[in-house]
């Protein structure tokens, strides 16, 4: 059992992975390490199977968008998990200590997402300037709601530590903010639903919903968006490059247990989100949680009435569902389930008990990631990442606003020393 | 569930000997799957979706469909109305239809929107129109083959009309018929719940009316009597026999209605292009009549609009 311990490169990866949660809370983490490989090795692999065989029966009950959203929600609960795929973690890597790896494993998977949806709506849409949008991609209107919602999500996302995908992995790591930061994001789409109105008829009917190629073409967007994340990356680096120590260890270690480079993580994030938008629909995160909230909402009278126009835009919007699994639903749990068995196989899930500031956090920040998800129709997922993959200046404006809110968050945070 | 689809198999095969020679376009109104996938490449063959679900067309179709949007393409975005003959000829000649082209339609929901895409385009007297029987639904059942490709075609260069309009009931016809100044049969397809009024629009439905109910006088046929459980409409024979037990028959000329016209399509379809009756469609439907002031409305259910 000794030989199961982590090595100590593990223990610098592990240190990473778990640092907003470590760094907040001393707590009693209880590391699975202990137990071995082998039998963390067949719990992890007969979840998987459990999915498979799922999503298989769906497949044979002609249940086409319920498998594939299982199997592609597994896939990237896996990638989240093992390359860390947090937005927050690699700004802060970056923002703290000028290491800008992490945030070039984002760069790496709007390229690919980039690439892959210039050659999904070729075959869709040959002509891209014909005033059509193609189906059900995330080209939200870019209103001052946009940039508000953005700012507003940053800020949840720097208070509670993830954005939302992020705190669906680490629920799979047992953290004991996930939770938490997962029950204010309900509150925060309830909240969002009944400021919704408001914002809708005042701002957002008007305003303009800008996709890149019907003003410059495929060709006009794939050129300026690769040149726009090519000048990003290298305005991260200019502090210098960080050589990366090469992991040396099995190939299974590699896989199973050692961090994944950030980089291959982005690349397969931006396979996976081509796929799922050929297949399914764009990747997103928040559409079951906010249609929860919207029937929680509904039942309990804090927001029944209709919300103008929420049915008419795109991007990770709510509709009322009745209670079978919908595409997204499915997506989401098996998420969460795939990200558990990548963290327990490597040793990484470590259920916490909660402190009181991570529970107070968790709420405050996840209301902040809630009320921006709704009425900026989306999150880091499916309105930055979708939106920019798809050619939405929406995107582009989200995530502008996104980082500005995690920035300004963790200065002020600080400097009144209630972040740390 | 092994013995169903073995059921359905025997079936198909006796329908199969059954049908008509394969390859030679079938006379009636509909085409089946098997003809429709042997005929992809006729050039005189055009096949077009016209699904609601966005993003259905485009993630897999029948080879070389084109795709039609409802919402967009086959009414008038401003005015409540069909497309107009400018629009709706820059369509057709888009699609490379001409006047002898035979048009093959199929979509999703029980091919409600292809019967809508039916009705405009016999009104504006195309002939060879045709819907795919089950639609996107029997299609995929059968496991042929989609395609995500978008297959270019050269445009015609046909010239259409003004839409004929004794394919379709206005306002005032439909009030004729109430107060007996015309002898048409008004059938109402709607769902029971939608006729007595107990719903204002099905689940979902963002086109509601101020008033639930139905016209004085019409009959209740839901349009999915007309179907088999695989979505294929029923045989002539059957459909005749349904409809004369509700008291539908030839003898008098047919107004259908529904909601916002698109599911009475599918009954316009089924009445006066497979038994031949003299059928209109009222695409204003429940939306305008139940919205008009002062006309006679039967509300059996009593359901008060706005109250508790």
């Amino acid at each position: 059992m000794a030989s199961e311990a982590l090595t100590s490169q593990d223990k610098a990866y592990a240190h990473r992975i778990d640092a907003p949660q470590t760094a907040t809370a001393p707590g009693s983490p209880a590391s699975f390490a202990f137990v071995p490989s082998l039998v963390r090795l067949l719990v992890s692999a007969a979840l998987l199977v459990v999915l498979a065989a799922l999503a298989y029966v769906l497949h044979l009950n002609r249940q086409p968008g319920l498998s594939l959203s299982l199997l592609l929600g597994a896939a990237f609960g896996i990638v989240l998990q093992r390359s860390r795929f947090c937005f927050f973690c690699n700004f802060r890597d970056w923002f703290d200590r000028g290491d800008p790896r992490g945030l070039f494993g984002i760069l790496v998977a709007l390229a690919v997402g980039i690439v892959g949806y210039a050659v999904v709506f070729g075959a869709w849409l040959p002509d891209p300037s014909s005033g059509r949008l193609p189906p059900d991609a995330f080209i939200g209107p870019v209103s001052l709601v946009l940039p508000v919602a953005g700012l507003a999500f940053g800020a949840g996302m720097a208070i509670s530590g993830s954005c939302v995908s992020a705190h669906l992995y680490r629920l799979g790591e047992g953290s004991a903010t996930a939770p938490f930061a997962l029950i204010g994001t309900v509150i925060g789409f309830i909240l969002g639903f009944m400021s919704w109105n408001t914002l809708y008829l005042t701002q957002i009917v008007g305003a303009p919903i800008v996709w890149l190629p019907h003003w410059v073409g495929y060709a006009g967007t794939l050129v300026a968006s690769l040149i726009m994340l090519a000048l990003v990356a290298l305005w991260l680096s200019r502090g210098g490059q960080q050589r990366s120590q090469p992991v040396d260890d099995t190939p299974w270690r590699k896989i199973l247990i050692h961090r994944w480079p950030a980089w291959i993580g982005g690349a397969i994030v931006g396979v996976i989100g081509m796929v799922a938008y050929l297949r399914v629909a764009p990747l997103g995160v928040t559409a079951e949680i906010g249609s929860r909230a919207r029937q929680i909402a509904s039942v309990t009278g804090l927001s029944t009435g209709r919300l103008e126009g929420l049915d008419t835009l795109r991007g990770c919007v709510t509709v009322i569902r009745d209670g079978l699994v919908s595409n997204n639903g499915a997506f989401i749990a098996a998420l969460v389930v795939a990200s558990f068995a990548a963290a327990f196989v490597s040793g990484q899930f470590k259920p916490e008990r909660p402190t009181a500031g991570q529970a107070s956090r968790g709420v405050i920040g996840g209301i902040l990631l809630g009320w921006g998800a709704m009425t900026g129709l989306g999150c880091t997922i499916g309105t930055l990442l979708s939106g920019i993959m798809a050619g939405a200046l929406s995107g582009w404006v989200f995530a502008v606003a996104v980082f500005t809110g995690i920035a300004a968050t963790l200065l002020v945070g600080r400097r009144i020393g209630a972040l740390g | 569930m092994k013995r169903a689809s073995l059921f359905t198999a025997v079936t198909l095969t006796v329908i199969g000997l059954a049908g008509p020679t394969l390859a030679q376009t079938p006379k009636g109104p509909l085409v089946n799957g098997e003809w429709l996938e042997k005929n992809l490449s006729d050039p005189k063959v055009r096949v077009v979706e016209v699904s609601v679900e966005p993003g259905l067309f485009e993630r897999g179709h029948i080879p070389n469909a084109q795709n039609v949007v409802w919402h967009t393409d086959l009414v008038d975005t401003v005015r409540r109305d069909i497309a107009t003959k400018e629009k709706f000829q820059d369509l057709v000649r888009k699609l490379g239809i001409d006047k002898d082209t035979t048009v093959v339609l199929y979509g999703d929901n029980n091919n409600w929107f292809a019967a809508w895409g039916a009705w405009i385009f016999k009104s504006y007297g195309f002939d060879n129109i045709k819907l795919l029987d089950g639609g996107r639904k029997k299609w995929e059942a059968d496991k042929r083959p989609f395609d995500s490709r978008v297959a270019s075609v050269a445009p015609s260069q046909v010239s259409i009309g003004e839409p004929n309009s004794k394919l379709r009931a206005r306002l005032s016809d439909v009030n004729d018929a109430v107060s007996k100044k015309s002898n048409a049969t008004i059938v109402d397809i709607r769902s029971p719940d939608e006729y007595s009024g107990k719903v204002f629009a099905p689940p979902g439905s963002q086109e509601l009316s101020v008033r639930a109910g139905h016209v004085p006088g019409a009959i209740n046929v839901p349009w999915v009597r007309a179907v088999n459980e695989d979505g294929t409409i029923k045989s002539a024979d059957e459909l005749k026999k349904l409809y004369a037990a509700a008291g539908i028959d030839d003898s008098k000329p047919i107004i259908v209605y529904c909601r916002i016209g698109e599911r009475s399509s599918h009954t316009w379809f089924v009445l006066s292009q497979i038994l031949g009756y003299d059928v209109r469609n009222y695409d204003g439907s429940w939306t305008e009549y139940g919205n008009t002031v002062g006309l006679p409305v039967v509300n059996v259910a009593g359901t008060v609009w706005g109250g508790k």
